[in-house]
């Protein structure tokens, strides 16, 4: 009976956060090849405060097909925060990447960081919140079986049933705690000026640095007065207009 | 100074090692030029050698050809220096000087007397004024002129920038030309289309069609110099003019971008589309044969090679094209064929789209949008693949990366949360994420509280009675709340028998009293609680069918729980 009634209760929790079969406005224009029509109706979606990573990706893709890359790239970007790990939004992000001026060689990284951030990265957050839910919540109802069970065996196998959940819950809450506070830290954005002059100082009077171009993505790590702080893949860092960018 | 002159040494015997002079402030043009020459008269030979140079004077003033030397036996002889008095004069007139030895004795003179410029000009006619991009448009040079030509010559051919241009004919000399004569101004004149062009503007915006020049010798009228010439017809002048004709603007439009078809390849003008294939039934590794013919007016040449659909597993070749152009009518129309050569590779149901050719049409300034047929092709299974003895793989093949595209966008999938919200580290998410452990808690809680509450054997057992008794009562108490009596006591007799048949696993059907007092005694019940139940089975069975006095209803129902109580304490 108690089982039943939790189940009912994680039903009614889980169905809004994954629900499937209804279209967004947008999607059928989008199929008919209308492009400019999908972008309003997703744009509208986007204005009215609505976020979600199927959502952003769409309008990247109708951004795309309207020859506004760095909007694709702004739009694609802001669906992988929130679905880190998924094949079609990082695939996208590569083709668009190819349609942008500058190439930007990453810096070589150290292997662990990286397999880190690959693991960190792996689940989405709004996943990772719910498994960890699931995970605790069946520990919770294996150790209430171990109590009441009355076989030596089930005992045995319930405890450690449980006390593996429990670890693979606080592992699931541990990674949604590290992938927030990298997105929390590492804040990029997406150069939307054509031809964008980086400079050594905030202020107008510093040396010309290096160009960049429409739809290349920065890290943006400081700010000083409408000037922002950039630093590209490469390594290089400098300073450019804040209005030159849109925040991811 | 720039004059031209022959300085010659002359020597009238043989000599060796002749010296030049030095000729500083002389241009040389040729030399030296050696000419010998011998003679022998009546035995005694004579001989001389002459070294000439033809010179120009570079500077102004004295200038002096030194002496030249040669040795004769052995002996040397010079010439005397000469010198020589330069003078400024003109380039030109050295040129003209020059010109006027080449064309010996004619007197043309640069100057001609009065305007001729009413009697002879050339003039540039377009066909059209304004014209669409690509619209075929014919430019006509025709010269007007009342004089006489003695000859002619093209100095400037017009470049047309901006244009795509053809030419009908070449320019011709006004002597080859057919002369019409056509009234201006009131005069007539004779005119000859010198040059004409068809044209095909390419861009949109001010076109400027360039002058073409030509010069021309004309025959001019000279005042008489006495009366005999007068009376004679008079003197003949003839006299050099350069003339141009004035430059033309033309306004170009771009073509209408509404309505154009996607695939419009730049035709202007008015064509015909027709395609054909060779054969639509054929094996796998043979060849066939897609044609297509543009025929009309307009730009032909400069139509984008179509681009067919075939199926992708086609092999396809660059068409061949062959152009069949008319100019004669001045303008330009004709066809063009397209053979494309394509080669299925495997078997199968293809189709070969229908290909759809647009182009413009400048005089109903409308996109007109042709469709060919669409041709099915059979393909059977050909040679090549049925002797393929080898493994199976080496038939296989990658499989054609044709085109690259972004993926589909995620449809199906409706459901936002609002910007700036996360699920994770929400207040709703922490007392979620409590629940089991909370759980946990509570079960142990319930526990503890469950084997303390079980812990006095006699209390459970009363407690789990009353609560059999409420159960198999619970429609005798409805029935009596409702103040029903007969049905009350039904009630209240089949609760008391269920509880028996349940108590004493006894079919309902086979019950009855002394069932029940037998099973009751082999259960060692008390005689007291059996002659209860007797008594109060007895009370209800006769209460169900006449009312019973002494005895309420809340009594009986009573009666009932303590029989139920006491036999699950006694059993």
């Amino acid at each position: 009976m108690k089982f039943k009634q939790l189940l009912y209760l994680f039903l009614f929790i889980v169905l809004p956060l994954i629900s499937f079969g209804k279209d967004m406005p947008g999607d059928a224009a989008y199929a008919k090849g209308q492009y400019q029509e999908a972008r309003d109706s997703y744009k509208k979606l986007i204005n009215a405060g609505n976020a979600s990573a199927a959502l952003y990706f769409n309008m990247g893709n109708a951004c795309f097909k309207t020859d506004d890359i760095p909007s694709a790239i702004l739009y694609y970007e802001k669906a992988r925060i929130l679905s880190p790990g998924d094949e079609d939004i990082n695939f996208n992000i590569r083709f668009a990447n190819q349609k942008t001026t500058d190439r930007i060689e990453d810096a070589p990284e150290f292997f662990l960081f990286k397999w880190w951030r690959g693991f960190i990265l792996s689940i989405s957050l709004s996943a990772l919140a719910i498994l960890s839910i699931i995970a605790i919540a069946l520990a919770g109802l294996t150790l209430v079986w171990y109590l009441f069970s009355q076989s030596e065996n089930i005992k045995k196998a319930t405890f450690y049933a449980a006390i593996t959940l429990f670890l693979v819950g606080i592992v699931f809450i541990f990674m949604g705690n590290r992938q927030s506070a990298y997105f929390e830290t590492h804040k990029q954005a997406i150069v939307f000026g054509s031809s964008v002059t980086v400079k050594s100082t905030p202020n107008d009077g510093g040396k010309t640095l290096f160009l960049i171009h429409a739809g290349t993505k920065v890290n943006v790590t400081g700010s000083s007065n409408n000037q922002i702080k950039i630093s590209l893949g490469n390594g290089s860092t400098g300073w450019i207009a804040a209005s030159e960018v849109k925040e991811i | 100074m720039g004059e031209q002159f022959e300085v010659s040494f002359t020597l009238n015997t043989n000599g060796d090692r002749f010296q030049p002079p030095a000729l500083t402030g002389f241009q040389v043009y040729s030399g030296p030029n050696v000419s010998t020459s011998m003679q022998s008269i009546n035995g005694s030979t004579s001989m001389s050698i002459a070294y000439s140079y033809v010179l120009a004077a570079t500077k102004e003033g004295d200038a002096i050809i030194g002496a030249g030397t040669i040795y004769v036996n052995g002996k040397q002889y010079s010439t005397r220096p000469i010198r020589i008095k330069i003078t400024k004069g003109s380039a030109a007139a050295a040129r003209r000087q020059q010109q006027q030895q080449q064309q010996q004795n004619s007197q043309v003179s640069d100057a001609p007397m009065g305007d001729v410029s009413k009697s002879i000009f050339l003039r540039a006619v377009v066909d059209k004024k304004n014209a669409y991009q690509g619209e075929q448009m014919t430019v006509s040079y025709k010269l007007y002129t009342r004089v006489g030509i003695l000859e002619s010559q093209l100095d400037k051919l017009p470049d047309l920038n901006g244009f795509w241009s053809q030419d009908m004919n070449d320019p011709k000399q006004p002597q080859n030309v057919t002369w019409k004569s056509e009234i201006v101004n009131g005069m007539k004149f004779n005119v000859a289309d010198v040059k004409q062009t068809i044209v095909f503007p390419q861009k949109s915006g001010d076109l400027t069609i360039d002058p073409l020049a030509m010069t021309f010798i004309i025959r001019q009228q000279a005042a008489p110099r006495d009366a005999m010439e007068q009376f004679f017809g008079g003197s003949f002048k003839d006299v050099k003019v350069k003339l141009k004709s004035p430059a033309l603007t033309i306004r170009v439009r771009a073509l209408p971008e509404a309505g154009k078809p996607a695939g419009f390849g730049g035709a202007v003008g008015n064509f015909n589309m027709q395609a054909n294939v060779d054969r639509t039934a054929l094996k796998s590794n043979e060849s066939l044969n897609y044609n297509m013919k543009i025929s009309g007016t307009g730009n032909i040449m400069l139509i984008d090679n179509p681009k067919p659909v075939f199926p992708a597993d086609f092999e396809k070749y660059d068409p061949k094209v062959t152009d069949t152009i008319n100019k004669s009518t001045g303008r330009i129309n004709g066809s063009r064929f397209y053979n494309f050569l394509l080669i299925p590779r495997h078997e199968g149901n293809f189709t070969i789209e229908p290909f759809k050719f647009s182009y413009f049409n400048p005089e109903t300034q409308r996109y007109v949008t042709l469709t060919g047929k669409e041709f099915p092709i059979a393909v059977a299974k050909g040679k090549t693949e049925t002797n393929v003895s080898e493994l199976s793989s080496a038939d296989k093949q990658d499989v054609k990366l044709l085109d690259k595209d972004i993926r589909y966008i995620k449809t199906g999938n409706a459901s936002y949360s609002k910007v700036g919200e996360t699920f994770f580290g929400s207040l709703t998410y922490n007392l979620l994420l409590l629940l089991g452990p909370l759980l946990f808690v509570g079960a142990v809680i319930y526990r503890n509280w469950e084997a303390k509450y079980n812990a006095d054997a006699v209390k459970v057992r009363s407690r789990k009675a009353s609560k059999i008794a409420a159960k198999h009562l619970a429609n005798a108490k409805q029935a009596m709340s409702a103040n029903k009596s007969s049905s009350f006591y039904e009630a209240l007799f089949k609760g008391l028998y269920g509880y028996l048949s349940d108590k004493l696993n006894i079919p309902y059907a086979n019950l009855d009293k002394d069932v029940i007092s037998d099973a009751l005694r082999s259960k060692s019940a008390s005689e007291a609680t059996i002659s209860k139940v007797e008594e109060t089975l007895d009370l209800c069975d006769m209460a169900r069918f006449a009312p019973v006095s002494g005895i309420n209803e809340q009594d009986m129902f009573e009666r009932g729980k303590n029989i139920i109580n006491d036999i699950e304490d006694e059993i």
